[in-house]
C-alpha cells in the first residue's frame, strides 16, 4: 500500500534539535515537521539517535536544546505532568513488543487510557470496543494478551494508541517482532488507520518494507538528518 | 567447571538491570531468616543448658535407698520484686559424691550457699530468714549452679528432710531432668516454632522468588535457545546457593553480634549467660546447609512454569484458576484442636496448630483471587481495575509478600485468646515475654518477607508500567495500583484470618477465653496497626524501585 504525501497543516514539529547522554551524542541538531494525515519514517543505523528523535518528539525526553512544538503548544516547556497529560490526549504510541498488560484482557488493555482520563468504565469499555473491531479483532476483546498471536496483540496496541482520538502516533519498531507477512499487514493498518481519522504517523523503522509504506522517510546517522540518505518520497 | 555453573557464578556478579535490587533483596531475606533459625535452635539449646544446671532441683523420681540427697524447695517467696527460691539440701552420701555444680564443697548442715544476687542483699536477708547470725554465706554459687545471673536462690545445707516436709531424691547432680519451668518454655517455645514455621517458610520462598522472578525471563530465554531442562534448573540452583549461602554467613555473624542483646531478655526467671545462647559448631552447620538448601528448593519450585513451559514465561500465559476445594484444609486444624484439646499431648496439638497455619497458606491464594474478581468487575477506575486484574492473574505471587503477614494474623488470632493477664506469676511473666517475643520473631519475618516482596513485585511490574508510563498513564496511578494489590490481600485475607486463628485457639480450650483484661484486644489493634504499617513502609521500599525500573 502507498500513501499520497498529504498537504495538511503541519501538527508536529522539532527545531535544532540537540540531546546528549553524558559525552554520548544522541542527537546533534535535527529539524524535522510532520504533517495531519502523514506517516513519517524515521530510518538509519542502530544507536545513531532514531529513538531518541521519537521520544523527544513525544515529550518522553526533553531536548537539550531546540524545540518541540505539537500544532501550538510548545512541548519542550512543558513540565512532566503537563507532557504526561499531553502524551495520553493528545499521542498515541505503539511499542515494539505491544506492551500490553499481561492480566488484563484486550478491551479492558485499550480502555486503561480512557479510564485514567476520567472516562466511566462502560464509556471507556465501549470505545474500546469499538476501536478493537477497526482493527478487524472484535471477536477477541475478552482475551489476554498471552491468548492472541503475536500480530493480534499488535492490533491491540494499535487500537490502544488510536482509541483517545490522537493527533499524532508514534511507533517504535512496531514490526520488529513478527513476520514479513503479518508485519506487513500490522503497519498497513497502523498508517492506514491512523492517518484516516487525520493523525499523524511517526515510525521508527529498521525495515525498508515498513518504510516504503509511509509518506516519506527520514535517515538518522550520528545524530544528524543524513542529507545523503534522506530521499523524500 | 560446569559452563552452567560457570554461567550461574557470573549472573551473580553481574547480575544485570533490576538484578543487583532483587539480589539484594534475596539475600537480605535469606539473612533474616538465617538469624530467626538461628536464634530458634540457640534459643532452645539455651533453654536445655540451663535446665541442666538446675534440673537436679526438680528431681523426684530417685529411689530414697539410693538417693544421694533429698531435697525441699520454696519458691514462693519475693525479693525486691523477684522470686526468690529456699532449697533446703540433705545430701546422703557427703563422703561419695562430688559437691553440686556450682558448688566448691558438698554443703553441710548448717551451711548456706547463695547466689550472686542474694549475696549482695544478705545483710538484710540474712535476718528474714533465721541466718542473722551469719556475717556472710558459706559459699556463692557460680555460674555452673544457677539457671540465670538474676536468680535469687538460697541453698542450705541440712540434716534431714523430714517425711511431713515431703522430701524430693536426687540420684544425680546431672540428672536428666527437666526444670518444670524449663519444660513449659520449651512447650511454649515448640508451639512458637509451629507458629512461625510458615512466615520463615514464606520468607524464604520470597527470598528465592523475588531473584527468580528477575531470572524467569533470562532462564525462559537459554531454554528456547536450546538449554536442557536440567541445565536451567541448574544454573538457577548455584545462583541461588551462593547468595543464600552468603545470606546464613550474615544472619549467624548477626546473631553473635547480637547474641548478648538477646541475653537480657529475661525470659524463664532472668537474664542470660551469653554461653547458654552462644551458637555451636553444629548449628553454624546446620543453619549454613538448611537455609541455602530449602532457598534452592523453594527456588527451583518457583522455576518449573519456565523450565517446563518457556513460552508460556516469555507470553505471558494465563495461569490456571485456583480449585475451590482449598478450602476443605480449613477444617482439619479446628477439628484436630478440638479433638485434642487443652489436655492432649503436645505432638498431635503441634501438628494441628501446623496444620491450621498450613491451611491459611494454601487457602491465601484463592481468597486473594476471588477478591481480585470482584475488584475488576466491579471496577470504574484505572487503579481498581489494575489492581484487581492483578490479583486475579497471579494470586500466589500477589498473596507470597503478604503471606508472612496474613500468617501472623493468624498468630495473633490464636494467642490473643490465651493472653496472660496481669497476675504476678513467673509462668504469666513467661507466657507475656514470649508472646512479645514470638510476635517480635513474626513481625520481623514480615517485614523482611514484605519488603522483598515489594521490590520483586516492583521489578516485575517494570516493563509494562514504562509503557504505560510512556503512553501518559501517570506513574501515581500505577504506584497505586501497586499499593492496592499490595494490601487487599492483607485487608480481605489478612483480617478473617485473625478470627480463623481465634476459632482455632477457642477450638483448643473448648471454648474458654483464657485471656482476662483488655490484653487480647490490645494485642488484636496492634496487629492490624502493624500489618498495615508495614504494608505500608514495604510499599515504600518498592516503590522507588519500580519508579527507577519504569523510568525512561
Amino acid at each position: 500500500m502507498n500513501f499520497q504525501s498529504p498537504q495538511s497543516q503541519v501538527v508536529l514539529s522539532g527545531h535544532g534539535l540537540v540531546k546528549h547522554y553524558g559525552s554520548v551524542v544522541g542527537l546533534a541538531g535535527v529539524d524535522v515537521a510532520v504533517r495531519s494525515g502523514e506517516a513519517l519514517a524515521v530510518m538509519g543505523p542502530s544507536g545513531n539517535g532514531k529513538t531518541t528523535l521519537l521520544h523527544v518528539l513525544a515529550g518522553i525526553l526533553t531536548p537539550d536544546q531546540g524545540e518541540v512544538w505539537l500544532g501550538s503548544e510548545r512541548v519542550d516547556q512543558l513540565n512532566d505532568a503537563a507532557r504526561t497529560v499531553l502524551r495520553r490526549r493528545r499521542l498515541g504510541f505503539v511499542f515494539q513488543d505491544n506492551q500490553l498488560l499481561a492480566e488484563l484482557p484486550a478491551d479492558e488493555n485499550v480502555a486503561l487510557p480512557l479510564m485514567v482520563d476520567g472516562l466511566s468504565r462502560r464509556e471507556a469499555i465501549g470505545r474500546a470496543r469499538a476501536t478493537l473491531a477497526q482493527v478487524g479483532l472484535a471477536a477477541e476483546v475478552g482475551r489476554r494478551p498471552g491468548e492472541l498471536s503475536g500480530g493480534q496483540a499488535q492490533r491491540v496496541a494499535i487500537a490502544r494508541a488510536l482509541v483517545g482520538e490522537p493527533q499524532v502516533v508514534f511507533a517504535d519498531e512496531p514490526t520488529g517482532a513478527l513476520d514479513a507477512a503479518t508485519g506487513s499487514q500490522v503497519i498497513d493498518l497502523l498508517v492506514g488507520a491512523a492517518t484516516y481519522r487525520g493523525a499523524a504517523v511517526v515510525v521508527v523503522t529498521h525495515d525498508n518494507a515498513v518504510a516504503a509504506r509511509c509518506h516519506r522517510a527520514l535517515h538518522i546517522v550520528d545524530g544528524r538528518v543524513s542529507d545523503a540518505m534522506g530521499a523524500v518520497r | 567447571m560446569n559452563p552452567m555453573t560457570e554461567l550461574g557464578l557470573r549472573f551473580v556478579r553481574r547480575p544485570g538491570p533490576g538484578g543487583r535490587a532483587a539480589n539484594l533483596a534475596a539475600f537480605g531475606a535469606t539473612a533474616v531468616v538465617a538469624l530467626l533459625v538461628t536464634f530458634l535452635i540457640a534459643g532452645s539449646l539455651g533453654l536445655s543448658q540451663r535446665s541442666e544446671r538446675i534440673g537436679w532441683r526438680s528431681a523426684d523420681k530417685a529411689d530414697p535407698a539410693t538417693a544421694i540427697g533429698s531435697l525441699n524447695l520454696d519458691d514462693d517467696q519475693r525479693v525486691d520484686g523477684h522470686r526468690l527460691s529456699v532449697l533446703d539440701l540433705a545430701v546422703l552420701r557427703p563422703n561419695e559424691v562430688a559437691p553440686p555444680p556450682g558448688f566448691d564443697h558438698t554443703p553441710k548442715p548448717g551451711e548456706v550457699f547463695v547466689s550472686p544476687e542474694v549475696a549482695k542483699r544478705w545483710s538484710s536477708l540474712s535476718k528474714q530468714y533465721g541466718h542473722d547470725g551469719m556475717d556472710k554465706p558459706t559459699g556463692v554459687i557460680s555460674d555452673k549452679g544457677l539457671s540465670s545471673p538474676e536468680e535469687f536462690i538460697i541453698i542450705r545445707g541440712v540434716q534431714t528432710i523430714t517425711a511431713d516436709q515431703h522430701p524430693q531424691y536426687v540420684s544425680s547432680w546431672n540428672e536428666n531432668v527437666w526444670d518444670s519451668r524449663m519444660l513449659g518454655l520449651l512447650i511454649a517455645v515448640a508451639f512458637g516454632i509451629i507458629l512461625v514455621l510458615f512466615p520463615i517458610l514464606s520468607l524464604v520462598g520470597q527470598a528465592a522468588g523475588v531473584a527468580a522472578k528477575r531470572r524467569e525471563h533470562r532462564l525462559a530465554a537459554l531454554r528456547l535457545a536450546g538449554a536442557t531442562r536440567t541445565q536451567v534448573l541448574w544454573l538457577s540452583a548455584v545462583e541461588q546457593a551462593v547468595l543464600a549461602a552468603a545470606g546464613a554467613v550474615v544472619g549467624l555473624v548477626g546473631y553473635t553480634v547480637l547474641s548478648p542483646l538477646i541475653a537480657q531478655i529475661p525470659l524463664g526467671g532472668g537474664r542470660w549467660y551469653v554461653g547458654d545462647i552462644t551458637v555451636q559448631w553444629w548449628t553454624v552447620l546446620v543453619v549454613l546447609v538448611a537455609v541455602p538448601v530449602l532457598s534452592v528448593i523453594s527456588a527451583l519450585i518457583g522455576l518449573g512454569r519456565v523450565s517446563i513451559t518457556p513460552l508460556g514465561v516469555v507470553r505471558g500465559q494465563t495461569r490456571k484458576g485456583l480449585s475451590v476445594l482449598r478450602i476443605g484444609l480449613l477444617v482439619i486444624g479446628p477439628v484436630m484442636l478440638a479433638y485434642y484439646g487443652m489436655r492432649g499431648a503436645v505432638l498431635p496439638l503441634l501438628i494441628a496448630v501446623g496444620f491450621a497455619a498450613l491451611a491459611v497458606r494454601v487457602v491465601g491464594p484463592w481468597a486473594v483471587q476471588l477478591v481480585g474478581k470482584a475488584m475488576a468487575k466491579a471496577a470504574n477506575g484505572p487503579v481498581t481495575l489494575l489492581a484487581g486484574r492483578r490479583l486475579v492473574d497471579d494470586p500466589k505471587a500477589a498473596f507470597r509478600p503478604v503471606a508472612a503477614l496474613v500468617l501472623s494474623g493468624f498468630v495473633t488470632g490464636f494467642i490473643s485468646v490465651f493472653m496472660p493477664s496481669g497476675e504476678d506469676d513467673p509462668t504469666f511473666n513467661d507466657m507475656r515475654i514470649g508472646v512479645a517475643l514470638l510476635l517480635s520473631l513474626v513481625f520481623l519475618t514480615v517485614a523482611a518477607s514484605t519488603a522483598a516482596g515489594a521490590v520483586g513485585t516492583a521489578l516485575d511490574q517494570a516493563a509494562p508500567a514504562r509503557a504505560l508510563r510512556r503512553s501518559g498513564v501517570p506513574l501515581s496511578v500505577i504506584e497505586r495500583a501497586a499499593r492496592v494489590a499490595a494490601v487487599v490481600p492483607v485487608v480481605a485475607v489478612g483480617l478473617p484470618v485473625v478470627g480463623f486463628g481465634a476459632l482455632c485457639g477457642l477450638a483448643l480450650s473448648g471454648g474458654k477465653i483464657a485471656t482476662e483484661g483488655s490484653s487480647g484486644v490490645l494485642l488484636l489493634l496492634g496487629q492490624v496497626v502493624a500489618g498495615l504499617a508495614l504494608v505500608t513502609v514495604a510499599g515504600a521500599a518498592g516503590a522507588p524501585v519500580l519508579r527507577k525500573a519504569s523510568a525512561n
